[in-house]
């Protein structure tokens, strides 16, 4: 008997004011390619990112591989078996390269291949070094279908396939290669869900079905995909991400580092510490550094909001890419700076303090942003009006250090 | 008539607000120069008090009505929590803003950082903008609504931890004067009718205005469904 990839059980979605899906159920077994075909509006995409776990539930549950995976009651489970997820909106971060990229597809699901021959089927081989930013929107919905259809193709076991329009943008060849894809990884019993109203992707479906009902159809017979990955046990894929994220970008430095430059350099402006001898204003002015990094918030958060990058990461991991490594050592950096321009000398206590406060404010700032990523408008929410509460504990932190 | 309660709360709120800021400035006894470094500046406490006690029951709506929203999804959930920021951040800013006043005159500047009740009823403050600002700025949809009720649930933490914050760390700012148990409560009979004349006068205002919010969110909903029905939508 058929392996259940996906099982949805009465599931009721809200969007706006709207309730978008109501009483619904739906169940993808190993080789079954379902092709929801609504209209515009009806409830398609809902579908692919409730299956994702990207949207909360008002009722019902979501099953991967009969584990379950979300429910109403707020339990959002990984998924133990990985699944591949090609949103609407790519879900990638310009800065990495295409190969980057994939490789990091690979590692979500403990597996390792050479990508340069489904590239070349696309006809983005020599992109592959390239950064996501560089290329058209066509290559670059063809590097988010590609990253959609990985897990599968690594993989001789039954894999969800998620995509939602994954047609819309490509050319007529690519559009022919990804049918021909589906077809062959079907045939090895892979199971999708697609959205789309797409001619040729309702060609490969082996379900057709429209949110109220379905009907069968049969699809041409493709000859069998045969798996291309090896096994790679991989550990904190995520964060070493955020860090590939840092590194190429140097977002850490240009939003956080450069934070705490002007904070020092309009203190030394303004402050002779020779003057001073109250203690805690002197430690106050060396923390207040670290502080303000820290309230410029996740450099890596701020890579995420592009293109719903942070949408696919949530979809596919538990705890987001980070700025976590590069936090306390920033913190080091410019607190032991501030140690030796306001205290006269490297004082190592108050250095570690600084890293730490850098790295709670971060989170902290973090934590607030996360909270705000389902509103329909996160960037025009005024975050920074809750950030005060920070300073009391930090203005706590430094009249304690004084006492060290 | 019934339909009138909110206005007739709102004004006879609003006489009473008056007339404790006349008795507070001309009537009440001045406290004693020698206990105060700004004894005329203390009058202000009459404005003070009641309206941080009225924005603590405006706090209180907001964490009931965030409550009824994220856990049972109820319309009138959403009402309170509408009407509790909007009133929270009103008696909010009355409050820091006279504290302030009072701050500069007694203390020398008008904030302590350090002041642990200070700082926790300015960020519950500064946590009815956010939520006053950010649901301007959000279209209206169960997002936006279950975002904020947990601001709500999560903000209203801090309101045991300012009622309670003079007795754990009384750095600067004075102890309860209302419900200050045996080590406290050592008001004049006449101070302490003029701030409960005043405290009565903020909770009528306080809840005359809620009602009205609500009434103002209900009609803004209906307004919002009319416009789809002739979009053609749900």
């Amino acid at each position: 008997m058929a392996e259940t990839l996906l099982r949805l059980e009465d599931l009721e979605v809200s969007r706006g004011m709207n309730k978008v899906l109501s009483s619904f159920h739906l169940e993808i077994k190993s080789g079954d390619v379902v092709v929801l075909h609504s209209e515009n509006g009806a409830g398609k995409s809902t579908v692919i990112e409730s299956s994702a776990r990207l949207l909360p539930l008002e009722k019902g549950s979501v099953f991967h591989h009969d584990t379950l995976v979300l429910d109403a009651e707020g339990r959002r489970n990984l998924p133990k078996i990985p699944f591949g997820l090609t949103l609407q909106s790519n879900g990638l971060v310009g800065d990495e390269t295409v190969e980057n990229h994939l490789m990091t597809v690979c590692a979500l699901s403990q597996m390792t291949t050479d990508v340069t021959p489904i590239l070349e089927s696309y006809g983005l081989a020599h992109r592959k070094h390239d950064r996501i930013g560089q290329l058209s929107g066509g290559q670059a919905r063809k590097v988010a279908v590609i990253s959609g259809l990985l897990p599968a193709m690594l993989s001789s076991k039954p894999r969800l396939i998620l995509l939602d329009e994954p047609a819309t943008g490509l050319d007529q060849s690519a559009v022919q290669t990804l049918v021909s894809t589906i077809g062959q990884l079907r045939s090895a019993g892979h199971g999708f869900l697609i959205a789309s109203h797409h001619p040729s992707m309702l060609e490969c479906a082996t379900r057709l079905h429209d949110l109220k009902e379905e009907v069968e159809h049969k699809p041409s017979d493709d000859k069998t995909w045969t798996a291309i990955g090896h096994p790679e046990p991989q550990t904190l894929v995520a964060a070493r991400a955020g860090n590939r994220y840092l590194r190429s970008t140097r977002a850490g430095l240009a939003r956080n580092g450069l934070t705490a430059l002007l904070v020092l350099g309009t203190l030394m402006a303004f402050v002779d510490p020779s003057n001073i001898e109250n203690q805690t204003l002197l430690v106050g002015f060396v923390l207040s550094a670290p502080f303000a990094a820290g309230l410029a918030g996740d450099p890596v958060l701020y890579l995420l909001r592009e293109q719903r990058a942070v949408d696919w990461w949530r979809a596919n991991v538990q705890r987001l890419p980070s700025a976590d490594l590069f936090a306390p050592l920033t913190g080091v950096i410019f607190t032991a700076i501030g140690t030796v321009v306001f205290l006269g000398r490297f004082d190592w206590k108050v250095t570690m303090i600084g890293a730490l406060v850098l790295w709670l404010t971060m989170a902290s700032v973090r934590f607030i942003e996360i909270n705000t990523l389902r509103l329909a408008r996160p960037n025009a929410v005024f975050l920074r009006l809750l950030l005060p509460i920070l300073i009391l504990p930090w203005a706590l932190v430094a009249e304690y250090t004084a006492t060290l | 008539m019934r339909g009138r309660v909110p206005e007739m709360l709102l004004g006879v709120g609003f006489l009473g607000i008056m007339t404790t800021l006349y008795l507070g400035l001309n009537w009440a006894p001045s406290v004693s120069i020698n206990a105060f470094e700004s004894p005329a500046a203390q009058r202000i406490f009459y404005w003070h008090v009641p309206s941080a006690w009225a924005a603590f029951i405006a706090f209180g709506v907001l964490f009931v009505g965030s409550a009824l929203w994220f856990f049972k999804r109820s319309p009138v959930g959403w009402r309170l929590h509408v009407a509790g920021t909007e009133a929270g951040l009103a008696c909010g800013l009355m409050t820091v803003w006279s504290g302030c006043v009072w701050g500069a005159a007694e203390w020398g500047t008008p904030w302590d950082w350090t002041d642990v009740r200070l700082n926790t009823f300015g960020l519950l403050t500064l946590l009815a903008l956010f939520l006053v600002l950010g649901r301007q700025s959000q279209p209206d949809g169960v997002e936006t609504r279950d975002t904020f009720s947990t601001f709500g649930l999560f903000g209203f933490v801090l309101v045991p931890l300012t009622y309670i914050a003079t007795r754990i760390w009384q750095i600067r700012h004075p102890g309860p004067v209302i419900a200050a148990g045996d080590d406290g409560g050592s008001l004049q009979s006449d101070m302490s009718l003029v701030l409960l004349i005043g405290a009565l006068s903020f909770t009528l205002f306080i809840i005359g205005h809620m009602l009205i919010s609500m009434r103002i969110t209900h009609l803004e909903q209906r307004l919002e469904s009319a416009q789809k029905s002739l979009d053609g939508g749900n």
